[in-house]
C-alpha cells in the first residue's frame, strides 16, 4: 500500500489561510491504513483546525467527509457537488487522489495534508516499511524476494558496497543492510548460485526516469468505450 | 496520551484533559472528581479557545 | 612482457612483478588547485601512482577528474576515481572520456559514500542531494572495459578513438556479510577489473583466509590485489576505526600498543602526537610487510590521511624505496 503521514499541524494551518470554507477530505483505504489520513483523521484534523481558528479569532468554517478511494472517480463522483462547495479543499488523500481530484474537481484547489513518501508494509502496528520502489522490472526472482531497488540505499545491483556494519546499512542502523538479507536469504534458499552472476546496468526508463508513465489496458478500454456508445 | 499530544500542537495545556474510570454505582466518587477538576480549571483560568472565540464576539 | 592495457606506470610495475605502491591525495573544498600541487609534491616519488579521491565521504571537493590532471602535470601519475553516486552513465562516460584525452591511465570504480555522510561534525555537506547509483561498481568496471577493449558506449555506439584504461575496483574483505566478499570480489574480476584496493587492513590473518578463499575463485589469475594500509595516527583513530568503520577491525593488541605509546610520553601533549605517530609509522611497515607476504598481494595502497609526509618514511622503512623507474618514461 502507500504509506504517508500527515503533514505537521503548523504547516496545515498556514496553507488554509485567506480560505473561508474548507473541506478536509478523507481516504479509507491506504492512508487509513497508515492512520495518516482516513475518515478518522479527517475529522480529528477538521476539529484542529477549527480550535484552532478559535484560539486565533480566525472566522473559517471547517468541515470533514470520506469516501473509500480517491483513485477511482466512481468514488468521490458521488459527492463531488458537494465537494465543489467549499473554497478550499484540504485532501487527506495520498498524492494521487490530490492529483486525480484536481482533474475532476473544477474551479476548485486541492491542497496536500498528507506527504506521500513510499510503497509499504506493516510488520506490525503503528511500523510501517517501505518494501518496494515501483522500477517497472521486478527481479525479485533473482534477490531471493528482497527488492535491492528499494531496500539498498544505493540501490546496488551486484552485492553489498563496503558500508555494511554488522549487517546494518552505513545510512543508518535503523536499516538493514539489503545485501546482507538477500545473501542471508538466498543461503537459505539454496540459490546462493544465482548472486554470482553478473547483473547488468539497469534499463531505468522503465521507472520514474522515464518520464510518467501511462499504462492502457486494451481489452478493458475498448469494451468500455462500446458500453458508453450504447 | 495521543489527544495530549494534539492539544499541545494547538498551543493548549494537555491537564486540561483528563481520562478517569469508574462505575455508574460511584456516585460520590463522580461528584469528587467534578469538584476538584473544576477547581484545578479555575485556577488555569480561561482555556486559549475560550479566549479566542470572546475575541470573535468582542470584534 | 604482456601487452599493456594502458601503459601507465602503475601498470607496468605491477607487471614487472615488483610489489607496487599507490598512495591517496584528498583535493581540497576550493577552486585554488595549489594544495593539490603541493599534496602532488610530497608524494611523488614514493608510490607509483596516487589516488586521487572522487569527494569522499560525499564532500564536495575539486572532482576527481580534474586533480588527476593537475597532480600528473606535477609528475605524479594518478589514480582517478569515479564514484556512482554522483553520475549516471552518460557523465561518467564523458568524464572518462575526457579523463583519457586529457592523458589519465588508472581509474577506480567504487559504490562511494552515501550523501547524508556529508553532513557531519562542523560541514553541512548535501545530504538531501539526489541519489544517482544509476549503475553499481561491478556494472561501472563492465562499461570501462567495454569502452577499452570494444571501443563502444554501455549502449553500444562506437567510440572514435578507445581510450585505454587501466582498471581499479575497491573490496572491503572483513565486511558483512564475510562469507559473501570473496564472490563479491570475484563478480568485479570477472566484470574486467585489471587491479583492486582493499579497505585498510589490521587483522591480517583474518584477510589472509579472505584472500586464500578467492584465490580459489580464480580472482587472481589476471588482477592484481594491493592491500589498503591505513596509517594509524593514535590509539583514539584506532579504537574510533575499529568500532565505527564498516569493514576494519582493529586486533586489541595494536589498539594496546599504541596506547603504550602514548603513556610513554607521560602528560606531554606534544610528545603524545610524536610517539603515537612514530609507533603508526612502525606499525604501517610491519603491516605492509605482513601482507605482502600473501599470495596474490602484489603491492600495498597506503592512505597516510592528511598526513601525506607519512610516505616516505613508511616506503623508505619497508624497504621499498626506490620505487621502480622505466628507461622510456
Amino acid at each position: 500500500m502507500i504509506v504517508g503521514t500527515q503533514k505537521p499541524f503548523p504547516e496545515i494551518w498556514e496553507m488554509v489561510q485567506g480560505f473561508k470554507r474548507v473541506l478536509v477530505f478523507g481516504c479509507n483505504t491506504c492512508v487509513a491504513i497508515c492512520h495518516a489520513g482516513g475518515g478518522k483523521e479527517a475529522e480529528i484534523l477538521a476539529t484542529m483546525l477549527r480550535m484552532k481558528a478559535a484560539e486565533e479569532g480566525v472566522a473559517i468554517e471547517v468541515k470533514d467527509l470520506a469516501v473509500q478511494r480517491h483513485c477511482e472517480p466512481e468514488y468521490f463522483d458521488q459527492v463531488i457537488e458537494e465537494v465543489r462547495g467549499y473554497d478550499l479543499v484540504l485532501s487527506a488523500a495520498c498524492g494521487v487522489g490530490v492529483n486525480f481530484l484536481t482533474q475532476r474537481i473544477g474551479n476548485v484547489p486541492v491542497y496536500p495534508a498528507i506527504n506521500t513518501s513510499f510503497y509499504g508494509a506493516v510488520p506490525k502496528a503503528g511500523v510501517f516499511v517501505e518494501l518496494c520502489a515501483g522500477c517497472g522490472n521486478c527481479v525479485l526472482h533473482l534477490t531471493g524476494g528482497i527488492c535491492p531497488i528499494a531496500r539498498c540505499s544505493k540501490s546496488l545491483m551486484n552485492g553489498p558496497c563496503g558500508g555494511t556494519d554488522k549487517g546494518k546499512c552505513e545510512v543508518s542502523k535503523d536499516i538493514d543492510c539489503a545485501w546482507y538479507l538477500i545473501v542471508e536469504r538466498m543461503k537459505e534458499l539454496g540459490t546462493l548460485a544465482k548472486l554470482s552472476e553478473i547483473q547488468p546496468p539497469r534499463n531505468w526508463a522503465t521507472a520514474r526516469d522515464g518520464g510518467p508513465k501511462r499504462i492502457v489496458l486494451e481489452h478493458i478500454a475498448e469494451e468500455e468505450a462500446a458500453e458508453v456508445k450504447k | 496520551m495521543y489527544v495530549k499530544k494534539l492539544m499541545t500542537t494547538l498551543g493548549i495545556d494537555p491537564a486540561r484533559l483528563e481520562m478517569f474510570n469508574l462505575s455508574a454505582a460511584q456516585g460520590p466518587r463522580w461528584a469528587e472528581i467534578c469538584t476538584q477538576f473544576i477547581e484545578k480549571m479555575r485556577a488555569f483560568g480561561p482555556s486559549p479557545i475560550a479566549d479566542g472565540l470572546r475575541k470573535q464576539k468582542c470584534v | 612482457m604482456t601487452t599493456m592495457k594502458s601503459g601507465s606506470n602503475l601498470e607496468r610495475v605491477i607487471a614487472s612483478g615488483q610489489p607496487a605502491v599507490t598512495g591517496e591525495l584528498g583535493p581540497p573544498m576550493s577552486a585554488d588547485p595549489a594544495e593539490v600541487v603541493h599534496k602532488a609534491h610530497v608524494l611523488k616519488g614514493f608510490c607509483d601512482a596516487a589516488n586521487i579521491t572522487d569527494c569522499q565521504t560525499a564532500i564536495v571537493r575539486i572532482s576527481s577528474v580534474a586533480a588527476a590532471v593537475i597532480a600528473q602535470r606535477e609528475g605524479l601519475e594518478p589514480v582517478m576515481q569515479m564514484t556512482c553516486r554522483d553520475r549516471n552513465r552518460i557523465a561518467m562516460q564523458a568524464d572518462l572520456l575526457g579523463a583519457a584525452a586529457l592523458g589519465v591511465k588508472n581509474c577506480l570504480c567504487i559504490a562511494g559514500d552515501h550523501q547524508s555522510f556529508g553532513k557531519a561534525g562542523k560541514l553541512n555537506g548535501h545530504p538531501g542531494a539526489k541519489n544517482v547509483y544509476d549503475v553499481d561498481t561491478t556494472q561501472l568496471v563492465g562499461i570501462l572495459k567495454k569502452m577499452r577493449d570494444e571501443g563502444l558506449q554501455q549502449g553500444g555506439d562506437k567510440l572514435q578513438v578507445a581510450p585505454k584504461f587501466h582498471i581499479g575496483a575497491s573490496w572491503t574483505p572483513l565486511g558483512d556479510p564475510l562469507d559473501f566478499r570473496p564472490v563479491n570480489l570475484k563478480k568485479k574480476v570477472d566484470a574486467g577489473a585489471d587491479f583492486i584496493q582493499t579497505q585498510g587492513i589490521y587483522d591480517v590473518e583474518l584477510f589472509r583466509s579472505q584472500m586464500k578463499k578467492a584465490a580459489d575463485l580464480g580472482c587472481f589469475e589476471r588482477t592484481a590485489m594491493l592491500a589498503g594500509i591505513i596509517v594509524p595516527k593514535s590509539a583514539m583513530m584506532l579504537k574510533y576505526m575499529d568500532s565505527s568503520v564498516s569493514g576494519i577491525t582493529v586486533p586489541p593488541a595494536l589498539i594496546a600498543r599504541m596506547a603504550k605509546a602514548k603513556e610513554a610520553a607521560g602528560d606531554d601533549k606534544k610528545k603524545m602526537k610524536e610517539l603515537q605517530e612514530a609507533e603508526g609509522i612502525k606499525i604501517a611497515i610491519e603491516l605492509i610487510k605482513q601482507v605482502l607476504d600473501i599470495p596474490g598481494v602484489k603491492g600495498v595502497h597506503v592512505m597516510a590521511i592528511e598526513w601525506e609526509s607519512a610516505l616516505e618514511p613508511i616506503v623508505k622503512g619497508a624497504g621499498l624505496y626506490p620505487r621502480p623507474t622505466f628507461a622510456d618514461a
